[in-house]
């Protein structure tokens, strides 16, 4: 093929073995990143031992304080210290939207895989079931599971998982069309190459790697269907230190004490941020297709 | 008995009941409270043609006044209807004088004799006259499908029409609690609608109001806002002043803040209680707010472990820190209660209750002697329901949550929607949940449907037979002495037993924008517009 | 193309009939009824008996289910349980056109901001101009939309007051006063949207950007312009419109908070309300709704396919 001919600055990059040094110099944003994540990551290992204070003891004395040197980054409407409930709620952030996205992004890839190489009637089948999915909206769906199965963290995780299969699915199939007309798929199906060794030789990792961009920014928005449930008041009990639980809370104190929704809200923001740049760097450092040139 | 007595004894009683600092107490709720339309102390304006826009974020189900529940929709109702009796204000005290009717008279104590207004007619153009309030009343008290408010009339034996003006009720049994029932803004019994129009709309009524009141419906758009006019014929002369009201129905009620504050609404029928001092501080806006007939509490399933052992309900009832709660929760909003006899009661309103140890409050060592005196010594862990709903949301059990923690009780706090939440409640699947009864006038209200036993709306599923047996007496009593003792003794029974902590009395607010002049303010819940203009 | 149609109409009914009892059941199974909702606190086991009956919830559910759905095919969509709102005027006539102009609006404006930052950030990838654009967009995404309305009305509602914070005014009626209203409301929704897009733009693009024809192009000295928005673009175009297409869902559950924050009377307020009421007809007429709406989105993105990629016409 034709890969000789990539002369631009992407595939004139360093590999990552390369060297770190010169690895952190030309890509420090991905370093930064990588370690913002893996402190968050940590904070959510640790949990409550890190914490300055009890993410749910009430400081009668000082509800709603500003930022202070007692409560670095203020306090909420029951005197509860944002910093250790922002830090708590790391391991809700990382539960909440790593879960119900693996659990969506796993469901979509089966199903959308199937759809994609099966065709006929199972693809017909399938996809009209995704449609289904996906034309009922999700509210309505995790309003009704949550009223039916009752709240807590992997209630809400599973309704979001759920609704979540869907649209993976869609991609998934979409994908999987586009990769199946690509020549060397062609071919490699014309040479008689075994379905599953084309899957996972050829489909797969031009499948993956789309999953992973979708996945990133997928985590912000399981984090703000969760959020979204707790504005309606359902989903996660309070006074559990969750990200979008606390941002609900906070919304009626935008007025004159943005820190109680800006806090979670800033926590969510960088971590998202951090994500999205890691998945970004990730992607294309392995992606085959971009990987070819080397 | 004479006919003067008997409204004296009623009219006295009333009178000091609602006497709120007992100023006015001796001028009774005579012949000029009772002949003379009250116009209130509202400065006569000239009419001043305009057009209000307020935000309502309390939930609006239906407005046909038989069959609603809700204190949202009976604001706004209160402008298209008008009742037997309404209620006034004078800053004082509240008290209830003939609206559609021109006269009440009592010639015995089961007898109340109305005279009506002449010449009132409905909005669609039918005669208001005592036909039309028989209709009325019966509708609610023996009509399909079954009113709510039914049981406020289930003493009521017989309607009688004198002639064309004049209707004539006859109860069972002396019925102290009528007025109430009458007006009371939870209690629209005693509101009068068109018989045609319902006859014409049938179950759609409530879509489509007609009443006799200030303003005409207009239009009723969902989830966006609902519209009033001016009613050119209303029989209170020179009102209503306003031609057009629109009614922006906002399900945020911090997007209804910044709107107000914004001046694009000009008032709102209640606030976040985090925003009250804001509000107050605001020099375009005027924040209406008494403590109303009303308290917050929270119960405990009677019926079943952990709460069937009166010592644990005793010591959760001590356990709570209501001064806490109120700075905590509700943002130092509302005053502590001991009972659930509200301060607008007065003659039953005992002010300096915190003195006499009745009732119940936070005292942690009485609460740790009944902990240990519980069948359970091991850490208990209730299932306390709750739902973001009305002003405090899931606040009270939050709060509440480390106070009960430091007596060995581990409230699981579930939250769900109102929709689960009401079905568990009135299932009695939950061992602890918290709720206010609010808009009370009376103490009869206030105790006998909650704590009577088995009564519908007694959720914690206590029963008593002292507390039974006065609140029964106390009902066919109309010596307010006699009725104050009884509730005492029925109080007493309750706090006792502790099927509830009671926490505190509130305020309901109503913020009015300064260009909004004659609004009359009454601390029944209620947004009356008729006398109100707009600058 | 008679069978094409053909087809595509069986698919949307089965889909429709399945959305419909799905969400027919799982709303039923919820605990809870209008009645209960309705009767709030005063509650009397007599009033309960008495208006359950009223309201035909007495009957069993497969009668309740084959009612409506006799109605909904017949064009008579009934009443709201306890408001007696008629259902069609409400759901179709009034709340549909705001949710519409609504997604529509943020729509636009999320295109409009996102696909020149996604280029723009493809393009100097890995400078701080491309760490900005991602730090930008998806602070956007990070805060939910009720609370980004709750600041934005604050901000510019309130403390500037410069934007009306309330109400719809249909732009068909009066359309400067329409967008006026309209500004903050999309604005709102559309930074979801707009994050989603610069990421999907940013990552297709690059990739794009290395497929030999790219090089190709640049080899035979075609200016840098050219080569993004020609060659690049249309290899970003698929899966553009195709996520875009799937995102209607993401973007009605966006508009449910955004209606509710902005006080617009929309369908997601509509559905929302409607589904915490337990208002079971008004949860299948905005179900069925949105379904519909789905369905037809999607048709023409795979309409769109063929014409975006040629590569998979012939199958």
């Amino acid at each position: 093929m034709s890969e000789t001919l990539l002369v631009d600055k992407i595939a004139r990059r360093p590999a990552w073995w390369a060297g770190l040094g010169s690895y952190i110099r030309h890509r420090p944003f991905f370093i930064l990143a990588l370690l913002v994540t893996l402190a968050f990551l940590a904070i959510a290992l640790l949990g409550t031992a890190v914490t300055p204070f009890d993410p749910t003891f009430q400081d009668m004395e000082a509800p709603m304080s500003p930022p202070s040197s007692t409560h670095w980054l203020g306090t909420d409407s029951y005197g509860q210290d944002l910093l250790s409930r922002a830090m708590a709620g790391a391991r809700y952030a990382f539960l909440t939207g790593i879960c119900s996205v693996l659990l969506g992004a796993l469901g979509g890839l089966a199903v959308g895989l199937m759809a994609g190489l099966a065709g006929g009637r199972t693809e017909w089948f399938l996809m009209r079931i995704v449609d289904a999915i996906l034309a009922l909206p999700s509210l309505v769906m995790a309003i009704a599971f949550i009223a039916i199965l009752g709240q807590g963290v992997d209630k809400v995780i599973l309704a979001v998982g759920l609704a979540l299969i869907g649209p993976f699915a869609r991609t998934v199939r979409a994908d999987v069309l586009q990769v199946r007309a690509l020549p060397f798929v062609e071919a490699a199906g014309l040479m008689g190459i075994g379905k599953l060794a084309i899957v996972r030789r050829h489909i797969l990792p031009n499948v993956f790697f789309p999953l992973v961009v979708q996945a990133t920014i997928r985590i912000s928005e399981a984090i703000l269907v969760s959020s979204s449930l707790s504005f309606i008041g359902i989903g996660i009990v309070p006074p559990t230190p969750d990200w979008g639980l606390m941002i609900a809370e906070g919304r009626g104190f935008v007025s004159f004490a943005p820190w109680m929704s800006g806090v979670p809200g800033a926590a969510l923001a960088i971590l998202l941020i951090a994500l999205a740049i890691v998945g970004d760097g990730i992607r294309e450092q392995m992606d085959p297709k971009q990987r070819a040139g080397h | 008995m004479g006919e003067i007595d008997h409204r004296n004894v009623l009219a006295k009683m009333l009178d000091r009941r609602f006497a709120r600092r007992g100023l006015l107490r001796g001028a009774g709720l005579g012949a000029a409270a009772l002949a003379v339309p009250a116009f209130g102390p509202q400065p006569v304006r000239a009419a001043e043609p305009g057009h209000i826009n307020l935000a309502f974020i309390e939930y609006i189900d239906t407005l046909d006044p038989h069959f609603t529940g809700f204190l949202g929709a009976i604001m706004v109702h209160n402008n298209i209807f008008n009742g037997l009796l309404k209620i006034t204000y004078d800053g004082q005290k509240v008290s209830f004088v003939p609206d559609l009717a021109e006269s009440w008279d009592m010639p015995d104590d089961k007898t109340h004799i109305f005279k009506i207004r002449p010449n009132v007619h409905f909005h669609d153009g039918t005669a208001c006259d005592a036909e039309a309030i028989k209709w009325s009343l019966e509708r609610v008290a023996s009509g399909k499908p079954t009113s709510p408010h039914a049981w406020k009339l289930s003493k009521l034996q017989k309607i009688e029409i004198i002639d064309p003006l004049t209707v004539k009720l006859s109860f069972a049994t002396p019925y102290a609690f009528l007025p109430v029932a009458l007006t009371g803004s939870t209690g629209r019994a005693g509101t009068i609608v068109s018989r045609a129009a319902v006859e014409k709309y049938g179950k759609d009524f409530g879509r489509n109001p007609v009443g006799t009141g200030p303003f005409r419906f207009v239009s009723w758009r969902e989830n966006d806002s609902i519209e009033l006019e001016r009613n050119p014929d209303y029989f209170e002369e020179g009102l209503p002043k306003l031609d057009r009201v629109t009614i922006k129905i906002m399900n945020e009620a911090s997007s209804a803040v910044a709107a107000l504050m914004a001046g694009q609404v000009d008032g709102m029928n209640e606030s976040p209680l985090q925003f009250v001092k804001a509000l107050r501080a605001n020099p375009n806006l005027t924040v209406y707010g008494e403590p109303e007939g009303n308290y917050s509490f929270v119960a405990m399933n009677v019926r079943r472990a952990p709460f069937d052992d009166v010592e644990l309900r005793r010591a959760v009832a001590f356990a709570i820190d209501r001064e806490a709660i109120i700075k905590q929760a509700f943002f130092g909003i509302g005053e502590i209660a001991y009972s659930p006899i509200s301060p607008p009661m007065t003659g039953f309103f005992n002010k300096d209750i915190a003195k006499t140890g009745r009732g119940q409050f936070f005292d942690p060592e009485r609460a740790k002697k009944h902990r240990a005196a519980a069948k359970n010594q091991d850490v208990i862990e209730p299932v306390f329901i709750m739902s973001e709903q009305g002003p405090y949301g899931t606040r009270v059990a939050q709060t509440v949550l480390p106070m009960l923690e430091k007596i060995g009780i581990k409230p699981k706090l579930e939250l769900m929607e109102r929709a689960a939440w009401v079905a568990r409640r009135n299932a009695g699947d939950f061992d602890m949940f918290d709720l206010n009864w609010v808009g009370d006038l009376d103490p009869d209200e206030t105790l006998y449907p909650e704590f009577h036993s088995g009564e519908d709306w007694n959720y914690p599923g206590w029963s008593n037979a002292t507390f039974d047996k006065s609140v029964e007496e106390a009902q066919v009593v109309l010596d307010v002495e006699t009725r104050r003792k009884l509730y005492e003794t029925a109080e007493d029974a309750l706090m006792d037993e502790a099927p509830i902590a009671i926490i505190s009395h509130m305020p309901a607010f109503k913020i009015i924008s300064k260009r909004v002049q004659g609004f009359q303010y009454i601390p029944a819940d209620l947004f009356n517009l008729h006398t109100v203009s707009v600058a | 193309m008679l069978l094409f149609v053909g087809r595509k109409l069986a698919q949307t009914i089965f889909i429709l009939l399945m959305v419909s009892i799905v969400s027919f059941t799982l709303l039923k199974l919820a605990p809870g009824d209008p009645v209960q909702m309705a009767l709030g606190s005063e509650y009397s086991q007599e009033a309960y008996a008495s208006l359950t009956h009223e309201m035909g919830l007495d009957q069993s559910l497969v009668v309740q289910y084959g009612h409506w759905l006799w109605g909904f095919i017949t064009g008579d969509w009934g009443r709201s349980y306890v408001g007696r709102t008629p259902i069609f005027q409400y759901a179709f006539v009034e709340a549909l056109p705001v949710t519409l102009t609504l997604a529509a609006s943020a729509l636009f404006l999320a295109i409009l901001i996102g696909v020149p930052l996604g280029v723009l950030s493809a393009a100097r990838q890995d400078t701080i101009l491309d760490a900005g654009t991602a730090a930008l967009s998806l602070t956007g995404t990070a805060f939910p939309s009720f609370y980004l309305g709750i600041l934005l009305i604050w901000i510019f509602g309130v403390h500037f007051g410069l934007f009306p914070t309330m109400g719809f005014v249909a732009p068909w009626q009066d359309f400067l006063d329409g967008v006026y209203h309209m500004t903050l409301p999309a604005l709102t929704l559309s930074t979801y949207f707009m994050a989603m897009i610069v990421r999907l733009v940013r990552a297709n693009l690059i990739e794009a950007l290395q497929q030999p024809y790219v090089a190709a192009a640049r080899a035979r000295g075609e200016s840098e312009r050219r080569v993004i928005w020609l060659h690049g673009m249309r290899n970003v175009l698929m899966p553009l419109v195709t996520v875009l297409g799937l995102q209607l869902g993401a973007l009605l559950q966006g508009a449910v908070l955004t209606e509710t924050v902005f006080s617009l009377p929309g369908v997601g307020q509509m559905i929302t309300n409607a589904v915490l009421n337990r208002e079971y007809l008004v949860v299948q007429a905005g179900v069925m709704m949105t379904g519909c709406l789905f369905i037809f989105v999607n048709l023409l993105v795979d309409l769109a396919y063929p014409w975006l990629d040629p590569r998979l016409k012939p199958r």
